[in-house]
């Protein structure tokens, strides 16, 4: 009934309102008594004073206004919510707008009380979730809340789950939604291509990314995740593709600027990839991802004061972004500060505890440090939660080496070996070569003529160490020859298979490599 | 939905895409204060020669605080013009009423009259005077802000005047209850403001540039100097975090967020800050000038020796050293002596914890020397001088080192290193067991003037070693046996340095060790025991030296021995020589104790050798006592004599109460024992003599109180009247300990085998 008595002011605001003009759709809305005018009334005045607020920090009065800049609507805003929210005449719209409203005051509990009630009235808001999302911290929180239990609640859930980091969880939850009939939606789809993004599973989020880019071809939302990932294979044609057509769509989003900065940055044009990284920024201060890219295009640059004040700028922006503290470890470690940069690989890990590259970036301070114990602990874990880079092996192998501990030296060798050769593709990976020309001569001492001659041979397959496996099977056929000429006895204890004389000996000997499954 | 608003944000501190740092460095913008300065000063002009010489003056004088300091309110600035001449506040009032109420234009033409005052052949105010380059900076400011800003200040300035007749205003509507409406428009006001909560509030207002940075440096000069004057740990944290909230560039609020983390001993947080600090310093040291000696390779230099810094007063000295190193590669790298410097005296307090070799610190004060450093070289000397004083150097040298580094701290008046001075002289002279001069030293700080007061008008007298010189002077008046003055002194103490700030520890332990000492003297173990604990927690080398002491007074002999043992071995590893002694003293004590004085020599004469070595007399003068009194055992009281002449001196020039007291009372059984072999005659004469002697020695111990030894004296003193035959002094000596003997349990020791 008063729907349709304020049919008329209302779409005649909803015009002024979908023209931007806040004011005047407020205006016209005054009298109306229709929960929907209202609600429309109260947004236009709230955005009316983000709105000038926007503008007002450009003219402030110097810096000492800087801080004080505020929206002057939203306490009158509030009083009048909250006298309609004691008298229970709001609407879920409403409710919606009175969290927001409570937020941006930065009354967190009362903002989340509201918005969980707003989730009771009207669960297919799907505003008033995110803005619930926005609002937790951490799983703890999440238990206490009372929810509407709709299938509304099953997306927010795997939404959260995302944002804390239980990948596994939220990866369930999508499954099961796809199941119950969503297989279509794209937004579960790049849900899913985002989580495991977020535990660097590349090649499948690729692929799922790949898919969703075939079914919905003009989106621009998380293409931004889509452009890390390609950057991060260095797929420049596939990138500069996705760049060109972002472009065309709309070159004025978020998404576009910093999928054309990751183009440039992957080209190596670090100037005009940090130019558009400003774009993206300042398009939307809050997206913070664009505030670490930067940083690292200054890091790129050598701009290394640029680099920690973008840094210290993301941080500011989230506290919980890993990326910015461990680009911040990584520019004083630039700056030849390994302490002072342990600080920030900590905090980095914190924030990712399973996540080798802090570890490793960690061990490798400790190295510089001498402080070997520490680094070892380091890369043995980086190696323990699964390395990505499989660096952190031949870096324990080469401190154990140091340390003169060679069996220990010889099994990091043999493992990473293992794992070059098991994950199936063939990187070129310069350490292999030292791998084997390491356990060539630490088999050659410890006389296993075997298997030292069977890794020497390995060598011989790489360049940098062809001559010295040369060498080395050369010697090894000269010692043979003698020690069957001289004393058989002795050597037949050499021969001994090393498991048995492992027993025998209190030090634990190496197993010897099984290269039959080793073979490329 | 969420997005589309989020998108509506602009980020100050972008413009054209390029990011500013800090943009903190431009420090002039008008302000409605301002304008009113600038209302002031041409009133100033227009008065001209219709003031008066002395308001002239006066006036004069207020103008460069006005200036300079923070804004500040219309009436606060009112009034402060009223002091010195009436008749031009109200005209200045008027002016800004006139502009307040007026029109934007008034202000336009307000600004545009400013710059006349340049003008003519005899200009008001010359270009480059204070008040001529404020003027310049403002009618700058102002032309360049832009349409929009022009009427915000103009609005502010609207504001700012009402905001002040609204203040006065409040008492008038008060009395008149004035119409209903207005009531009603403030019931408005009021329920728009009551809903507001705690975390509002606190955040109430953000101060200005010159009010932060006003606050920030009292509150770091109060955290230096007087921290219980400074706002409580929790209350400043609040407000910093208000500060960094309003003004997140504001990089010094980290780092007093820093110090204020290191008052409650948060590692945790004091890094943070301290971190953050740098990072800040960074930006804005990159933006003057990169990577030069001053900009920006300089702040990282000192960040990793601040870090340094911070491990070390934690305790962790790897970590510290490991900063250390950091700080000193790049301190190299780019030839930053001045820095190095640093680093040098930060490696020499590391590295004392390891070892004793001054090399590193001699080299130190050198090289401080010679890069005209006087700060860092006489803390160096201090340095110097208390580890060689610790080493047993002679003590004319050592002063002669600290008369030296006074000159230097006199010349360049540095106040604080004076006190640290005077501080460290108390403690080496009562190192030296000379108690005068230690006392003379500690009321010379006391009652001195420090220049800090002269300078800023804070009173800069809760430094450490103020807590030092009075924790001293305590303990000097307990010996003295002015429990009553000590007790005095330690209520001051407290209400100083309350019991969660910086230096409190010093006198907890000073308490409680006094309160242990009057404890053993009134035979009161248990109670004494029950301090062990808590000396142990402040200084554990103490604490185990104490619980022997209360062991072997119970009686339990093996355990003392064997605590004893084990502190002995550990003092010879640390090299601290005083506690080596005072423990080989126990340790004799223990053996005479179990009649073994045989035993007991050897160690008295190692301890005697020790404390001559290193010169500490007080000590010295002890174990002679100790020794004398093995001798009167041993059966050759005539040697314990001579030797007792040797010591008797300084104990009762420089001896605590206690000590003096258990002296004559040695001496007057030496001259007992020694007698026997005498004429009768000579006999009388020398017990007549022990009887004054023991006299004396009654009124020592009664003054600490120590009833136990009086018993004894009492005993001995009426054996010996009864030996000259003088019975009714007898009976009263003798009615005396029989007094004594029924309050106090008799211990196991028999009463005249022992001397303490």
């Amino acid at each position: 009934m008063e729907d349709a008595r304020d049919l008329d002011a209302y779409t005649l605001a909803k015009s002024y309102f979908d023209l931007k003009e806040y004011d005047r759709a407020a205006y016209f809305l005054r009298g109306c008594k229709s929960q929907k005018a209202y609600f429309l009334y109260m947004y236009s005045r709230y955005l009316s004073g983000e709105k000038k607020k926007d503008d007002e920090t450009v003219d402030s009065l110097g810096p000492l206004e800087k801080g004080q800049v505020k929206n002057e609507a939203l306490r009158e805003l509030r009083v009048e919510l909250s006298k309609k929210h004691k008298a229970r005449e709001l609407d879920g719209f409403g409710l919606y707008l009175y969290g927001v409203v409570l937020r941006k005051l930065d009354l967190v509990k009362e903002a989340i009380d509201v918005f969980v009630e707003a989730a009771h009235v009207l669960p297919l808001h799907w505003g008033a979730w995110l803005e619930l999302c926005n609002l937790i911290t951490d799983k703890e929180m999440l238990k206490f809340l009372s929810l509407p239990d709709t299938w509304m609640k099953e997306f927010f859930l795997a939404h959260i789950y995302t944002e804390l980091q239980l990948i596994e969880e939220a990866l369930q939850k999508y499954q099961s939604l796809i199941d119950a009939g969503f297989s279509k939606s794209t937004y579960i789809i790049s849900q899913i291509a985002v989580a495991y993004h977020n535990i660097r599973d590349i090649d499948k989020a690729l692929s799922i990314f790949n898919e969703l880019r075939k079914q919905d071809p003009y989106r621009i939302e998380n293409m931004d995740t889509f452009s890390n990932l390609l950057y991060v294979r260095s797929m420049k044609p596939e990138l500069s593709y996705l760049a060109h057509n972002l472009c065309e769509i709309d070159k004025y989003r978020v998404e576009t600027c910093c999928v054309i900065g990751n183009y440039y940055s992957l080209r190596s044009q670090h100037e005009k990839a940090a130019l558009y990284f400003q774009r993206a920024l300042k398009l939307n201060p809050r997206y913070l991802g664009a505030w670490t890219l930067m940083g690292h295009e200054y890091m790129e640059m050598k701009n290394t004061s640029a680099a920690i004040q973008a840094y210290r700028h993301a941080i500011e922006v989230n506290k919980r972004d890993y990326r910015a503290w461990y680009g911040l470890g990584q520019t004083y470690e630039i700056l030849k500060m390994p302490f002072y940069c342990l600080y920030y690989y900590r905090r980095a890990h914190q924030l990712r505890p399973n996540d080798s590259r802090m570890l490793v970036a960690l061990g490798e301070c400790y190295e510089k440090l001498n402080q070997l114990v520490e680094a070892k602990k380091c890369y043995w874990r980086a190696y323990a939660v699964g390395d990505v880079e499989k660096m952190a092996l031949v870096k324990l192998a080469k401190l154990h080496e140091q340390l003169n501990e060679s069996e220990q030296a010889a099994q990091c060798y043999i493992k990473y070996i293992q794992d070059i050769y098991s994950c199936g593709e063939i990187v070129e990976h310069l350490e292999v070569s030292t791998a084997f020309r390491y356990l060539a001569q630490y088999y050659f001492k410890c006389k296993l003529w075997d298997e030292a001659s069977a890794c020497a041979q390995k060598c011989c397959a790489f360049n940098d160490t062809r001559e010295e496996g040369k060498a080395l099977l050369r010697q090894i056929l000269q010692l043979r020859n003698q020690g069957e000429n001289s004393s058989t006895e002795i050597s037949a204890s050499f021969f001994l298979p090393a498991s048995l004389s492992a027993n025998n000996t209190p030090t634990r000997r190496v197993s010897p490599l099984n290269l039959s499954s080793v073979t490329p | 939905m969420a997005s589309v608003h989020e998108s509506l944000y602009f980020n100050p501190m972008m413009t054209n895409g390029v990011v500013h740092a800090n943009v903190f460095g431009i420090k002039d913008w008008v302000t409605p204060y301002k304008m009113a300065l600038l209302v002031l000063l041409s009133e100033l002009g227009r008065a001209g020669a219709q003031l008066g010489l002395l308001e002239r003056r006066r006036l004069n004088r207020l103008l460069l605080p006005l200036l300079q300091g923070p804004d500040m309110s219309l009436s606060r600035l009112r009034k402060a013009i009223e002091e010195s001449c009436p008749n031009l506040a109200s005209s200045v009032h008027i002016r800004i009423k006139l502009m307040a109420e007026g029109e934007l234009k008034d202000m336009e033409q307000f600004f545009d009259d400013l710059s006349d005052s340049f003008t003519g052949t005899e200009p008001e105010v010359h270009k480059t005077s204070v008040v001529g380059l404020f003027l310049r900076h403002m009618i700058l400011a102002y032309n360049k802000l832009s349409f929009s800003q022009v009427y915000k200040l103009y609005t502010a300035l609207q504001q700012y005047f009402q905001n002040d007749e609204k203040k006065n205003g409040i008492d008038e509507t008060d009395m008149e209850l004035t119409n209903t409406d207005e009531l009603e428009g403030k019931m408005e006001k009021e329920e728009l403001d009551i809903p507001l909560r705690e975390e509002e509030i606190s955040c109430g207002g953000p101060l200005s540039q010159k009010q932060a940075e006003y606050f920030l440096s009292q509150q770091a000069s109060l955290l230096k100097n007087d921290e219980t004057k400074a706002l409580t740990p929790a209350a400043l944290q609040k407000e910093l975090n208000n500060l960094l909230k309003f003004n997140p560039d504001f990089a010094e609020a980290h780092y007093l967020s820093y110090l204020n983390s290191l008052r409650v001993q948060d590692v945790f947080s004091s890094t943070h800050s301290l971190l953050h600090y740098f990072d800040r310093l960074i930006l804005t040291g990159a933006e003057s000038k990169s990577n030069g000696d001053e900009g920006y390779g300089r702040s990282l230099r000192y960040a990793a020796l601040n870090l340094a810094a911070l491990h070390c007063r934690f305790g962790h000295y790897q970590q510290a050293e490991l900063a250390l190193q950091e700080a000193i590669r790049i301190a190299q790298e780019s030839n930053d002596h001045v820095c190095l410097q640093h680093c040098l005296s930060w490696l020499y307090i590391l590295e004392q914890q390891s070892s004793d070799s001054c090399v590193l610190l001699e080299h130190s004060v050198k090289k401080a020397v010679h890069f005209g450093l006087p700060y860092l070289a006489s803390l160096g000397i201090q340095s110097l001088v208390q580890q060689r004083a610790f080493a047993g150097k002679t003590a004319n040298k050592l002063m002669d080192a600290l008369k030296d580094s006074d000159l230097l701290h006199w010349k360049h008046s540095l106040s604080e290193l004076i006190d640290i001075s005077i501080a460290q002289k108390t403690a080496i002279w009562r190192l030296y067991g000379r108690s005068t001069m230690a006392l003379q030293q500690a009321q010379t700080l006391l009652s001195m003037n420090s220049l800090e007061s002269v300078n800023v008008g804070v009173q800069q007298n809760n430094t450490e070693s103020f807590a030092v010189v009075l924790c001293h002077l305590a303990e000097l008046h307990a010996e003295q046996g002015y429990f009553a003055a000590a007790s005095e002194i330690l209520k001051h103490l407290k209400e100083r340095f309350p019991p969660n700030s910086q230096h409190s520890q010093l006198w907890m332990l000073f308490d409680q060790k006094i309160q242990f000492d009057r404890a053993m003297n009134d035979g009161r173990y248990h109670i004494a025991d029950s301090l062990v604990a808590g000396i142990t927690a402040l200084n554990s080398i103490e604490g185990v030296y104490r619980k022997a002491i209360v062991l072997k007074a119970q009686n339990q002999m093996s355990e003392a021995h064997k605590l004893l043992q084990k502190l002995l071995t550990h003092c010879q590893k640390i090299k601290n020589t005083e506690m080596v002694i005072s423990v080989l003293l126990s340790t004799a004590e223990l053996y005479w104790r179990s009649s073994c004085h045989t035993i007991a020599l050897p160690v008295l004469l190692q301890a005697l050798a020790l404390s001559r070595e290193y010169s500490l007399q007080y000590l010295a003068s002890e174990t002679v006592l100790n020794l004398a009194f093995s001798q009167l055992i041993l059966g050759i009281p005539e040697q314990a004599l001579n030797i007792l002449h040797m010591a008797i001196e300084p104990i009762l020039a420089h001896g605590a109460v206690l000590d003096k007291g258990c002296a004559m009372f040695l001496v007057a059984k030496c001259q007992v024992a020694s007698a026997t072999s005498y004429t009768p005659q000579k006999k009388a004469e020398a017990l007549e003599s022990a009887i004054l002697n023991l006299n004396e020695a009654k009124v020592y111990f009664v003054k600490v109180d120590c009833r136990e030894q009086l018993r004894d004296v009492l005993y001995f003193q009426a054996r010996l009247f009864h030996t000259l035959g003088r019975m009714q002094e007898r009976n009263k000596c003798a009615m005396l300990f029989r007094q004594l003997h029924q309050e106090l349990p008799a211990h196991g020791v028999p009463l005249i085998n022992a001397f303490k």
